[in-house]
């Protein structure tokens, strides 16, 4: 029977129930959406470094992530225990995007390979390779090959044909000996290529090096196991990690805090859906008090109106979440589908499917349902509070003159005085814990506000808009209501607070980016590997290379990057060499502390600057002498100076001399380059045989500096109007909050608007009623939203500026584009109802109980 | 020449076998400063001729002529137009904007026909003096009491210095004491102030107040008898007369 009446209570008034809804779905859809979506991205990234990784008991790396001589093997292959062994030099290599069809615009199928040198002889006692066609390779193979079927299809080619690979040296052609059939472990378009070690240790510059030691044990009993590994680690020293290939990346870090992000938008999401599904419980009780009266006359208890408005709730809620989570899918898979090509080009990762845990299904029905039945909570309450009396008075609409709590009030302002307070601190965890504060205590002061705010925009829109006395009565009509129009209000802040805040952070940044873009990458010419930043799976090129070019008639200067990966306290760092005589001349790092001084400690001593990542991730400063692990053991370098360049900001990174990091890494492999021309050069001709030199290095594109910095802004620059965006489409809620709130208004005022239609009202004055109520209710909204999103801006800004430290913007565009949404949205909200309301015959609207 | 009148005025809702017919063919004519009563049971039709004659409702056949305009004639913005310029309504519940003051409600169809609200806030203040309210100007109707608020309505209707007052059942919901305030009143806006007032009602005492009364049954116009002062001092007090 309650379920059959709230059924009926909620399809009598469709547009309320669906408005309702919509907001379940909304939140539910963001949760679910970026939950399934997110962890398939991991999971790609994972996948790339878990196939390298194979089935092999145990694998020895060097914690550094470097190669390691090959001698190491000596120290584990006598360990007893160890039944089989095998050394392989691993190298990702990143390809052009036309490096095979010579199509610059459509990404080959083939995007990235593994590069694997092996021992022929070991590497099949510890994996199995059935070659399916041609033969496996041989000790003393020079220039071939074993390629998986899947790259032979798309290359074309058969055993004895050969194809091409770019190395550090130029182009090198290799012969296919044979072909291994499709492995479901490699993903499709990343592709393993084997050789032999020595070709490997030749393509890729690491003469005697290894990077992995495959092992494989004699038992299967757990605690021998245990043993054998604990003496291979024994023998191998602590800078070798030994277990299975390490999963933890940049990469990973930097998408697992995007997934942290959007679950705090989701939550905020279905935040602002509580607020809008507690107003219209409160809405329902007190429209309903006449019946509920009427029920309790009748003999029902307490405990049965409580569950009739929960079970309303409940039913909203499940049909919410489960359209949320339907729709949700849907967004999943959609922007999978959108990114995955990209990814695959820029990033080299294959995308799958969204992926649907069990455990993340549970906890957003339990979210979407849970967060409708608690907002419907207080409301039922109060609704059984209702006296049987209450069904014998006129209906009238429930009206509160003045808000009520002033322990509220009062409670609100504690806590913004508490959130400037921590702002003038400076702290940083306490002005996080301010932005919460202001957020809550806006939250509460809001009622209390709704009246003098409400009466100066009924001036400014009586001015502009409505001067037939429509202003002062859509002013009253939000007033007399401040509570419902203050949680709507809250509703939209909170949307609104996130576009300004986001405005304020993408303000700031793109300000930063583009200063040290212009710095960093000034040079005349650029040569831009594959992937950008994520220098270990780059094929650069010899030193060779670099000093043809400068012998290039016109050239003044080439500088280089070189790469190492490494770790201080065990976080991963990204180091790279730079020479510190040409650096500074073609380039140049933006300093945080420290200045251009510093090159001349690299020049000297073991030192190295360092970005903000670094100082974070390693909890280190200015000055400080931190561990490096190298092949060889740790290394002590001081930190001479904290500065970044654009292409490095994002990734914990420090800079060495490339003498240093060749001596302690042994790397000489350059990844990246800039030129700077002879003032006064010809440069036609020496961007001919620029050209001509740089054709040998396909890994390489050749760019001119300006174009380069051009598009690099022209990316971040839609990079962030696509967050943006986003951020205006999760202040969508707040739209269904002012339509929810509004429709409301319309049908509790019917008799009202019948009156006045009565006495003298034009369609059009009630219709201009309306839409001055919602411009009213967004311009509340948006004030609250100004304030709380500048506080939530500086908040995202001095929070991230401990990674990536920025000169703080004040968010004009953001600020605009929430006065934008707000109105627009305002306007937007008031269509449907203002239509409702114009449209009501008038004997009707006079009967109306 | 009379204010209003109906010509074989028909209200019929629904269609077919649900059809119910509201009002048929009523013929009814009310001079300037009449004050008429409208009587019957419940159902009979009464608020339904009231609502025809104010233009807030189409008849489904027959016309409704007010100061020699028919209103079949007018669309919606011109019916909206009469009533804000012609016709003033009082109703059972007041029906005050509960957030406006006893001035800002009486005011509000002079504002919404685009006077400046000083002037408006002036008149309005003019005609909640006369009806007895100039001490209670800014109270909001939740201030007042049930007769109070009613006044403020008729102030309302007023304001506009309409030629037609049309009142739905305006001692409906107010004891007999308040009652017979708003039907003096009433009264007296016909008497001192030169309106028609249509009033309906189902209590004979205050349709005793009116110059005429209107009989109706079941949609149609069953009789129709004019009071004396001499008939009515029988039937009520008569303050007003």
């Amino acid at each position: 029977m309650i379920i059959q009446m709230a059924f009926r209570y909620l399809t009598g008034r469709k547009l309320r129930t669906v408005l309702t809804t919509l907001a379940v779905v909304f939140g539910v859809l963001i949760v679910f959406g970026m939950n399934i979506l997110i962890p398939s991205l991991l999971q790609a990234f994972q996948a790339n470094v878990l196939a390298a990784s194979g089935l092999v008991d145990i694998t020895v790396t060097s914690v550094t992530g470097e190669a390691f001589p090959a001698e190491l093997v000596n120290q584990v292959s006598g360990i007893d225990g160890i039944s089989a062994w095998a050394p392989s030099l691993d190298r990702e290599i990143n390809l052009p995007a036309d490096f095979y069809d010579g199509n610059s615009a459509v990404a080959d199928r083939i995007s990235a390979i593994a590069l694997v040198g092996i021992d022929p002889q070991a590497a099949p006692t510890v994996r199995v390779y059935h070659i399916h066609s041609g033969r496996f390779l041989e000790a003393g193979d020079t220039s071939a090959a074993v390629i998986s079927q899947s790259m032979a299809d798309a290359l074309g080619v058969q055993p004895g044909q050969s194809f091409a690979l770019p190395t550090i040296n130029g182009v090198v052609h290799l012969q296919v000996a044979g072909i291994l059939p499709l492995q479901p472990r490699l993903l499709p378009g990343n592709e393993e290529v084997l050789v032999t070690l020595p070709q490997a240790q030749q393509m890729t510059g690491l003469q005697g090096k290894i990077n992995i030691i495959d092992l494989n044990m004699s038992t299967t009993d757990e605690a021998r196991r245990r043993s054998i590994q604990q003496a291979v680690e024994g023998a191998v020293g602590p800078q070798y990690h030994v277990g299975v290939l390490p999963a933890g990346s940049d990469v990973l870090a930097s998408v697992k805090l995007a997934q942290a992000a959007f679950t705090m938008l989701g939550f905020l999401a279905l935040f602002m859906g509580g607020f809008i599904i507690f107003n219209t419980f409160r809405t329902i009780v007190a429209e309903r008090r006449h019946d509920i009266g009427m029920l309790r006359a009748v003999g029902a208890s307490r405990r049965t109106i409580v569950a009739l408005i929960l079970v309303e709730g409940l039913l909203q809620g499940v049909i919410g979440t489960v359209l949320g989570l339907l729709l949700g899918y849907l967004l999943g898979a959609g922007v999978l589908q959108l990114v995955g090509p990209t990814m695959t080009q820029f990033v080299h990762v294959q995308v799958g499917g969204p992926l649907v845990s069990p455990g993340l299904l549970l906890t957003t029905i339990l979210l979407g349902v849970g967060v409708t039945v608690l907002s419907g909570l207080i409301p039922a309450v109060q609704a059984s509070r209702v006296t049987p009396l209450e069904a014998l008075r006129p209906p009238v609409a429930e009206i509160e003159y003045g808000w009520k709590s002033r322990a509220g009030f009062i409670a609100g302002m504690v806590l913004i005085a508490l959130a400037l307070l921590a702002i003038i601190s400076q702290q940083l965890s306490l002005v996080l814990l301010g932005g919460l504060c202001l957020l809550v205590g806006l939250v509460l002061v809001a009622p209390a506000l709704v009246w003098p705010l409400s009466s100066i925009f009924s001036r400014l829109i009586t001015l502009l808009y409505a001067r037939d006395g429509v202003a002062q009565l859509a002013e009253g009509n939000l007033t007399r209501q401040p509570t419902r129009s203050a949680i709507t209000a809250s509703a939209t802040m909170i949307g609104l607070a996130l576009i300004v805040a986001g405005g304020a952070m993408i303000a700031s940044l793109l300000g930063t980016v583009t200063d040290i873009t212009r710095k960093s990458l000034g040079s005349d010419y650029v040569f831009v590997p594959p992937s950008i930043g994520l220098w270990a799976s780059d094929i650069g090129s010899a030193p060779e290379f670099a000093d043809h070019l400068r012998a290039v008639e016109g050239v003044a200067d080439v500088s280089t990057l070189r790469f190492a990966s490494t770790q201080v306290k065990g976080q991963p760092i990204s180091l790279l060499g730079i020479d510190p005589v040409t650096f500074p001349r073609v380039s140049g790092l933006q300093f945080q502390q420290g200045d251009e001084f510093a090159y001349r400690a690299l020049a000297q001593e073991r030192a190295l600057i360092v970005n903000g990542a670094f100082l974070a991730a390693t909890g280190s400063k200015m000055g400080d002498t931190v561990a490096l692990a190298t092949p060889d053991g740790a290394r002590t370098y001081r930190i001479a100076a904290v500065g970044a360049d654009i292409l490095n900001v994002k990734v914990t990174t420090a800079y060495v001399s490339q003498a240093n990091l060749k001596a302690d890494f042994g790397k000489q492999e350059d990844v990246f380059i800039q030129l700077n021309l002879r003032p006064g050069a010809d440069s036609p001709a020496a961007e001919q045989k620029i050209r001509a030199l740089t054709a040998g290095y396909p890994q390489f594109k050749l760019i001119a500096g300006r174009t380069y910095i051009q598009d690099l802004l022209q990316q971040t620059t839609a990079a962030f109007v696509g967050l943006f965006i986003m951020l205006i489409f999760l202040a969508l809620p707040s739209l269904i909050a002012m339509l929810n709130t509004l429709a409301i208004g319309v049908i509790e005022r019917t008799r009202e608007i019948g009156m006045l239609r009565a006495v003298g009202a034009t369609r059009r004055q009630i219709s201009r009623l309306v839409v001055a109520e919602a411009l009213l209710l967004a311009a509340l909204g948006t004030a609250f939203g100004l304030l709380a999103g500048l506080y939530l801006g500086y908040v995202m800004v001095s929070g991230l500026g401990t990674i990536f430290p920025m000169a703080y913007s004040f968010p004009v565009a953001g600020m605009l584009a929430a006065i934008a949404v707000g109105l627009i949205f305002g306007v937007l909200a008031a269509i449907i109802p203002a239509r409702q309301a114009a449209r009501l015959e008038v004997v009707q609207a006079l009967r109306y109980e | 020449m009379s204010l209003v009148q109906t010509q074989n005025l028909t209200k019929i809702y629904g269609k077919g076998e649900t059809a119910v017919t509201a009002l048929n063919r009523i013929n009814v004519q009310v001079a300037a400063a009449e004050f008429v009563a409208i009587m019957g049971p419940s159902g009979c039709g009464k608020s339904t001729l009231l609502y025809l004659i104010g233009g807030l409702d189409r008849p489904t056949d027959g016309r409704v002529i007010i100061d020699g305009q028919a209103l079949e004639g007018l669309a919606d913005q011109g019916l909206t137009e009469l009533r804000r310029r012609k016709i003033g309504f009082v109703f059972q519940f007041f029906n005050l904007i509960p957030v406006l003051t006893a001035v800002e409600n009486a005011a509000l169809p002079l504002t919404l026909d685009g006077v400046p609200i000083k002037e408006a806030r002036i008149r309005a203040t003019e005609w909640l003096q006369r009806v007895g309210l100039g001490d209670r100007l800014r109270s909001r109707p939740d201030q007042l009491s049930g007769g109070q608020q009613q006044r403020v309505a008729i102030a309302r209707a007023l304001v506009a210095e309409p030629a037609l007052v049309l009142a739905d059942e305006p001692t409906g919901n107010l004891d007999t004491r308040a009652s017979d305030e708003v039907a003096g009143l009433l009264r007296q806006v016909a008497n001192t102030w030169g309106r028609a007032v249509v009033m309906v009602t189902h209590d004979p005492r205050i349709a005793a107040y009116a110059d005429r009364i209107i009989f109706l049954k079941d949609g149609t116009m069953v009789d129709e008898s004019r009071l004396t002062p001499a008939t009515a001092e029988t039937t009520a007090m008569w303050p007003g007369r």
